[in-house]
């Protein structure tokens, strides 16, 4: 099991669009809205590396995407 | 299904109270025909086991490949053993509940008229305060000043709603509910939101095998009690609870509409904190008004004793809707990157980083950042001296950025 942050930077006007895409992806925990340096900010949750790399696959094909940072989990402390 | 995670805990946590009022209906109904409350109380759990295997076996048949049960919660996979890990808790849970629910018709047996014990077990309401008191001591997300205020809202509207003006108060009662009914009530729902929280198989636990657990175990404890409350009277309370199963499809019908209560109530422990499933599921006391008219046209009586009584009950229903739209209000959420500095453990960092009140999670990246927080918090006020500060106090943190979450959807 993997876990990994996927940090989403979109072109101006896109965000709804980027959002509804990715409400229908598989092997998402959660996505936020968020205000900063990016835009949105994705938890995934894949069974191995090349199911990561599928999901930031999918999530660069979406117009709208103009950049994605990954940050992989390797240790996690949860409530 | 990927929604707003406080939506469905409102939405579940409603609907519990919604399915609990029209079982209190019910329970009123019963207790005409049961006069031992001994025996009403034995008779309940066994019947209540019963129909909970049932349904239970029921909701595990599968229906296009999923359990019928995974409708309502998504967790359950059908009917199981309990784990290893589940019995501890189950053991405590299950106990508390039989002593809250003998607690509940001791009240009621006490006393000769019917006001005296409404009266007395308006302040089981107080149970919101005693949670919150836990919570603040136990639970690293400890409760803000605004929840605290919302949960005492919520309780004492509870009490007024739920008083009788006919009733009298006395401190036998009160000390039975202040030192026995709440407390175990309170430990029920904590340990029922610990199994709640259970990973079993990678997955959360699922309500609907909690509930039939909790039910054998809280019947094999009630039995116990039972028998030896029977010597202790040398009355034969074992024989008066067969007798009372003679009501079984009334029984039947309670513990139904129990179980489904239960199942969404513990599904809203899983999402929240107890203190304000417990705050909003008392919302019970408005969603019973309807079923206490119908009742009220069907067998007689009625709800309002005088006019000051119909007067004091609006205003404490007015306080528990107050009450639980401002637990409702928005929080403040966010993550927090953050950079470290060569030659410090990030073991360590994320340890100390950990120990700030307010941060719900962290995670060791791989990646531009060292590591991700992600923190919960009342106001952005709160976040600056609460968690900013704490963290500029940090030796191991070269910078951080912070970024307020505006929306957020989850995987339910």
């Amino acid at each position: 099991m993997i876990k990994a942050y996927i940090l989403i930077l979109t072109y101006v006007g896109n965000l709804k669009s980027v959002l509804n895409e990715l409400k229908n992806l598989e092997n998402v925990e959660s996505i936020a809205v968020i205000a900063g340096d990016y835009d949105i900010i994705v938890k995934a949750r894949v069974e191995n590396l090349e199911q990561l790399m599928e999901l930031t696959d999918k999530i660069h094909a979406i117009k709208g995407v103009k950049r994605t940072n990954t940050q992989v989990v390797e240790k996690e402390i949860e409530t | 299904m990927r929604i707003r995670k406080k939506y469905l805990f409102y939405v579940l946590a409603l609907a519990s109270a919604i399915i609990a009022a029209a079982g209190t209906t019910t329970d009123t109904y019963i207790s005409m025909y049961v006069s031992n409350p001994w025996a009403l109380c034995l008779s309940i759990f066994i019947v209540g086991t019963i129909v909970t295997f049932l349904l239970t076996s029921l909701l595990s048949i599968k229906v296009g490949g999923k359990a019928m049960g995974s409708r309502i919660d998504p967790s359950f996979h059908g009917i199981r053993l309990i784990r290893k890990r589940e019995i501890k808790y189950q053991t405590i849970a299950g106990f508390a509940n039989a002593i809250t629910t003998l607690a509940y018709f001791y009240v009621i047996w006490s006393y000769n008229d019917p006001f005296t014990p409404a009266t007395i077990l308006a302040f089981s309401q107080i149970v919101i305060i005693y949670l919150l008191a836990i919570e603040s001591i136990t639970e690293k997300n400890a409760p803000t000043l605004a929840e605290v205020q919302s949960a005492i809202i919520v309780s004492f509207g509870a009490v007024l709603a739920s008083l009788s003006l006919k009733g009298g108060i006395n401190a036998r009662g009160l000390a039975v509910v202040f030192l026995v009914l709440n407390p175990s009530w309170a430990l029920f729902s904590i340990y029922q939101r610990k199994l709640k929280l259970l990973r079993i198989n990678d997955c959360y636990n699922d309500a609907i095998n909690i509930r039939f657990w909790n039910l054998i175990f809280t019947t094999f404890f009630t039995f116990i009690a039972i028998i030896a409350m029977g010597y202790a009277m040398h009355e034969d309370l074992l024989k008066a609870s067969l007798d009372a199963l003679s009501y079984w499809n009334l029984l039947a019908i309670s513990m139904t509409i129990a179980f489904f209560s239960y199942v969404f109530y513990i599904r809203a422990l899983g999402l929240g904190k107890a203190s304000v499933t417990q705050a909003v599921k008392s919302s019970t006391i408005i969603f019973s008004i309807p079923f206490s008219f119908w009742l009220a046209s069907v067998v007689g009586g009625t709800i309002f004793e005088s006019s000051l009584h119909a007067l004091i009950k609006s205003m404490g229903m007015a306080m528990v809707i107050l009450g639980v739209i401002s637990f409702a209000l928005t929080e403040v959420k966010g993550y927090v990157f953050i950079n470290a500095k060569t030659g410090h453990s990030i073991e360590e960092l994320i340890q100390e980083i950990w120990k700030i009140k307010g941060i719900v999670s962290i995670a060791a990246v791989a990646g531009s950042y060292d590591i991700i927080a992600k923190v919960r918090i009342r106001s952005l006020g709160k976040g600056y001296e609460r968690i900013v500060r704490a963290l500029e106090e940090i030796k191991g943190i070269a910078s951080f950025k912070w970024h307020s979450i505006l929306k957020e959807w989850e995987e339910i």
